[in-house]
This record gives structure tokens, sequence and C-alpha cells, in this order.
């Protein structure tokens, strides 16, 4: 399948799955026509342009719950809403829920390396907190 | 809509609670790490792109409206920095199919700047975007609530993935009228909404297309 308009916009903003973002790249070098078509997408976003898909991707409004994706998981969903949210994450390609997947199968893994991590975040962002209280 | 956990946390970081900002920390850097590390592949850079996010969202906090979604505004955030640092490495999309100065990708491409450039304005755009999102998530939730899966699959094969309606058809194994039919109706919704909003349908290229398209 050749690559759509709203495969671009959503590769503009680095939001596309790690398979898709390659399958795009390699297009792009390989057609005039397709680069030519991102130069044109890239002009009418600067001037303000933009559409019902790019909206609803950047505001997640078919994006499974947290709670969801966690019984997804532990796979206690309804067939059909499991089946969906198969449909998101693979043929969809949701990037967030992506994420989202990957952290929670990551949480159960690793504990104390989400715990250190954690911490140092803490730490770096505490001054910013602190400035806020000035 | 954010939830009224996040609500409470928000409002208790506004205050300069540390514990309300470990708690945010807590619950979203898992999921911010993994949707960095998925683009740069490296886990100590996706630590630090992650660690920007948040301090990025501390420095924008006075600014941050509380009817946004937290997690889809981090997500934002972190979209950005991400972008950022792959432009640092010169392995942005943009960047990497021409690293020449003076060509068109480059000086089109810079989200920081173009302000003065766009023909309509931010507030108008604002709008546009309000009411989509508004009418957009109604239907989708109605969808959902009546398991109408279906449909959503459909358009978001068609609005998320940019697919044409016979393909949609045959990956879905539904007919082609059907799927004109879904986008139909979607359509002629959301273009009265936008219309009743008092602004032009005309801007989003989804509402021009006659159906069957």
């Amino acid at each position: 399948m050749s690559v759509t308009r709203e495969q671009l916009d959503a590769y503009i903003d680095d939001a596309l799955s790690e398979t898709e973002t390659a399958q795009v790249e390699q297009a792009l070098r390989s057609s005039d026509a397709l680069r030519r078509q991102l130069r044109s997408l890239m002009q009418e976003r600067d001037r303000g342009d933009h559409s019902v898909g790019a909206i609803w991707r950047r505001r997640r409004l078919s994006c499974p719950t947290r709670e969801q994706l966690g019984n997804f998981v532990l796979q206690v969903l309804d067939a059909e809403v499991e089946e969906y949210i198969t449909f998101h994450i693979r043929t969809i390609g949701c990037a967030f829920c992506q994420a989202n997947l990957a952290d929670l199968q990551t949480r159960q893994q690793e504990p104390k390396k989400s715990q250190e991590r954690r911490r140092r975040y803490f730490e770096s962002s505490a001054g910013y907190l602190a400035a806020r209280r000035k | 809509m954010p939830s009224d956990s996040d609500r409470l946390l928000i409002a208790q970081i506004r205050q300069g609670d540390g514990r309300a900002w470990e708690s945010l920390i807590e619950r979203y850097e898992g999921r911010l790490l993994a949707f960095v590390d998925r683009r740069l592949h490296d886990r100590a850079a996706s630590e630090d792109v992650v660690q920007e996010t948040f301090i990025g969202f501390l420095n924008s906090l006075p600014n941050f409206d509380e009817n946004r979604e937290l997690q889809t505004y981090l997500f934002t955030i972190a979209s950005h920095k991400l972008t950022d640092q792959l432009r640092r490495l010169g392995r942005h999309p943009i960047k990497s199919i021409s690293d020449s100065p003076s060509d068109l990708l480059n000086q089109q491409y810079d989200h920081h700047k173009g302000v003065s450039s766009m023909a309509r304005s931010q507030e108008r755009r604002d709008l546009e975007s309000v009411a989509i999102e508004h009418c957009l998530g109604q239907m989708i939730r109605q969808w959902q609530e009546k398991s109408d899966y279906i449909r959503l699959k459909v358009m978001e094969l068609l609005w998320i993935k940019g697919w044409a309606n016979r393909d949609v058809a045959k990956f879905l194994k539904i007919s082609e009228q059907q799927v004109a039919n879904f986008r139909f109706a979607a359509v002629k919704k959301l273009s009265e909404h936008v219309r009743g909003a008092g602004l032009s349908a005309e801007v989003f290229p989804e509402l021009q297309q006659a159906p069957g398209e």
C-alpha cells in the first residue's frame, strides 16, 4: 500500500510506529513525487491548515483507557473490545497506546529499575517545583 | 476529559506539593519513556528526553488548560522534545532526507517559527480543533458504547490512516457501499456541527470530499 497524506502527517509529528516510520523513510528516499507531497504538506501546516484525522490522532479520541489496556494485558476483556484494541495497536499503529502497553508490561518485570528512574526524575526537577512556590 | 485524580494532582503541584509531583512522575514516566525510546533506541538518551519533558511540563504549568487530558499533554511535550533530540542527532525524518541547508524541506520545517506566516489565526485554528474534538469525540464514544466497532474501525482507517474506501472494505471484509455510508454519515454530522459553531468545514480536507472518494 502506498504512503498516504495522513501517514506523512503523522510522520512529521514522529507519531508513527517504528515499522511504519521505516517504510515511509524508504519511500521518501526513492520517490520525488512523495518528497514533493511532503513539502506541500509542510507548507499547508505552516499556513495553519489541519485535518480531522490529525486532530483525532493527536487528541487520542479513540484510544483505550489505561485501565482497558491493563485488562488487555491480563486478557480479561470482552472479545470484541479486545479485538478492537488489537486493531488500534497493530493496524492503526497508535504510538501512544503502544507506549502504554510497553510500560504496563515492563512495570511488572523491572519494578526496581522504574523506582530508580523515578527518583532521578524527581531529583532533577524538584528545583523547578520549588521555584513555583516562590 | 482529564480524570478527577489528575485534576487533583495538578492542583496540588500548582501549590508546590512535592509528593504530588512524585506521584505524577510515578504515574507517567514509564509510558513516556517507552514512547521516546521507540524512536531513539538509546535508553540513557531517552531518559534525558523524559527528564526534559517533566521540566518542560513544570515550566508550562501556568498555561496548562485543566480541561485538557494530562496524558495527551505530556505526550505532546515529549513529542516536541523527541523531535528536538532527533534533529540534534541529525536523525529527524525531515532532516534525514536532505542535509542541504538550502533544501526547501529544511527551510519549511521548523515548528518554532512560522507564526507570522499563518494565513489563519491560531485562535481560529484552536476553535476549529475544539469543535472537531468535541463532536468527533462524542461520536466515537457513542460507537464504543453501542459496540459499533466496525464503524469505528472504518472511520479510523479512513481518517487516521488515509486508506481509500475500497482498501478499507477489502481489509474489513465489508462492502464498499457500507464504507461509503459510514463516511457520508460522519462527514454530514461533523460538517453540521462545525458550521453550527460558526466555523467553516471547508478547512478540513476530509469534510470537502464527496462520499465514495
